[in-house]
């Protein structure tokens, strides 16, 4: 019994330490590749295949997380006389937490699964073995150009998201439950900041990080068949969204202490 | 083109071995799958690894270039020890060899053109397109597949994907080139084209050899040696004749396709079970 306990701890410490070196090496393979314009095409395509392609499904997850949001709002303001202030309380948890969140929960399952199933699949019919017999690095080759390119589109994938819940949420307020326009976007001006838009965008940056990381070790490390590739989706998923959570917190923990010292007088009003 | 003319070029050593294993073990989670093997393979020859499937031929010819690292022991390429280099050095060594995997390990998102110019494109830097599609061309041709450039990987038949696999592993003119079960799955009409083009690139290129497989047919008409792998040990090193004459009876029960007694004897008792429970009268009733 401890001697299973202690042989599972030692291979999740290994696997650890695994996960720690490939981060190290794509960090590094990624650097080099923005300093070398050969390899900026593989860049271009994943940037298609990552970015462009995700554009629909995000601005729908924003739109409705908008005006879900609208809706279940209304009536605990409404109740108070202070419905006109549902602009305030769509628009910063759009830009701020749900938009960003839940636009990275959606790419982790469109595009974590994907770079996870293609790399996974190349993983068990030799395709990466085959990169590296030809004398070329696979991190450089194949991790470096997805993970570059999931870092740089989240942010901007998160502007349409956050575009889309602000858009979506005026619309349930302002057309369907009768909000005054005028109202809806002063209050709005008044509450949110270019601070909060960019605690949004940044976490973005972050989110991106993790969901290409973990997808493509997850792809790079997976075990031989369908199951074996099926079983590294699922992981992948499982973790990214486990890590979105948990960056999501402690970039809320960092960035309302750097607030906090760059404008307390502002916190105190 | 001619940096590539000159990597077929560098290194020519006049030397007898091109590589060579010593005392070669590896293990995966405490089970040995190569006990302690010791192997040199001779510049220019053909030599074939045979063996019971799980015996360790691929992980064997993996090692030759260092896809997988040694549990214990030694690989050296042209007297330099390889096992022991980073990867970026291992890149470089790797350029001298060709590998043939045994699903042929195409890249599905590339085109057969794209596929063979792709160990090109990684090591140097092209300025004539028009000479890459010819050299494209040239290498399709040696494999009888001109006039497939620009189809998938997925629009191929088993046989044509090794095809491709092998003009991409000879795109570098490498010096050595590993085969990795490159019948396995083939008709025996393809089996034998794929034979004849390992003979015909032994002749025009003069390249070093070692052959996985399990094909005997195959085994006697490509080998100029023939290396018998069994239960993570070489148990027989020979030319086809020898290996034919050998007196081990692992090895003449392997050459001869035969069943071992205690295979046999499981399969027997195995068979007396069914018998018993899934006869059609059980059915029936």
């Amino acid at each position: 019994m401890i001697e299973t306990v202690g042989a599972k701890a030692a291979a999740e410490v290994v696997d650890i330490g695994r996960f720690s070196r490939f981060i190290w090496d794509t960090m590094i393979s990624s650097i080099r590749s923005l300093a070398k314009s050969e390899t900026y095409p593989l860049i271009w395509t994943q940037m298609n295949i990552i970015g462009v392609r995700s554009v629909p499904v995000i601005m729908i997850t924003g739109a409705f997380v908008g005006m879900t949001l609208a809706i279940q709002a209304y009536d605990q303001l409404a109740g108070m006389g202070l419905e006109e202030h549902l602009g305030v309380l769509i628009n910063i948890s759009v830009v701020k937490e749900l938009g960003p969140v839940l636009a990275a929960v959606m790419l982790a399952g469109r595009i974590g699964g994907a770079l996870t199933a293609e790399l996974g699949t190349m993983n068990v019919t030799e395709q990466i073995d085959a990169v590296r017999s030809m004398g070329t690095d696979p991190i450089r080759y194949l991790a470096a150009p997805r993970v570059l390119a999931c870092l740089l589109l989240t942010p901007f994938l998160i502007i349409y998201a956050d575009l889309l819940g602000i858009l979506g949420g005026y619309f349930v307020s302002v057309i369907q439950l009768g909000i005054n326009s005028r109202a809806y976007w002063s209050f709005s001006a008044s509450g949110v900041e270019l601070w909060d838009v960019t605690i949004g965008i940044v976490k973005g940056l972050f989110f991106g990080g993790a969901i290409a990381t973990i997808s493509c070790y997850k792809g790079f490390t997976c075990k031989e068949g369908a199951h074996g590739v099926g079983q590294a989706c699922t992981e992948a998923f499982v973790a990214s969204f486990i890590s979105i959570l948990a960056l999501d917190f402690a970039l809320a923990v960092i960035f309302k202490a750097v607030y906090s010292t760059f404008w307390p007088i502002k916190s105190l009003v | 083109m001619e940096n590539i003319e000159r990597n077929n070029q560098a290194g020519g050593i006049n030397s007898d071995s091109i590589i060579r294993l010593e005392n070669l073990t590896k293990g995966f989670g405490g089970n040995i799958i190569l006990d302690n093997i010791s192997l040199t393979v001779e510049q220019g020859k053909t030599t074939v690894i045979i063996g019971p499937s799980g015996c360790g031929k691929t992980v064997l010819v993996k090692h030759l270039i260092v896809l997988l690292r040694p549990s214990s022991g030694e690989v050296y390429f042209r007297k330099q020890r390889i096992d022991n280099l980073g990867e970026n050095e291992l890149n470089k060594i790797r350029m001298h060899y060709g590998f043939l995997f045994q699903g042929g390990a195409l890249f599905d998102s590339l085109s057969v053109a794209e596929n063979i110019l792709f160990p090109i494109t990684q090591h140097y830097k092209i300025n004539d397109w028009r000479q890459m599609d010819e050299l494209v061309k040239a290498k399709l041709a040696m494999v009888g597949l001109d006039g497939f450039q620009q189809f998938y990987p997925a629009k191929l038949s088993g046989g044509q994907r090794k095809r491709v696999a092998l003009a991409r592993a000879i795109a570098l003119n490498p010096e050595v080139i590993l085969y990795d079960e490159p019948t396995t799955g083939l008709d025996p009409i393809n089996s034998d084209v794929i034979d004849e083009l390992i003979l015909k690139l032994q002749r025009e290129l003069g390249v070093t050899s070692v052959i996985v497989t399990h094909n005997m047919t195959s085994a006697y008409k490509i080998a100029d040696r023939i290396i018998m792998l069994h239960q993570g040990k070489i148990i027989a090193d020979s030319d086809a004749a020898g290996i034919r004459n050998h007196p081990h009876p692992v090895v003449q029960r392997f050459i001869n396709g035969q069943a071992n007694e205690d295979d046999l004897a499981v399969l027997r008792a195995s068979s007396a079970i069914f018998q018993s429970q899934f006869l059609p009268r059980d059915f029936e009733e």
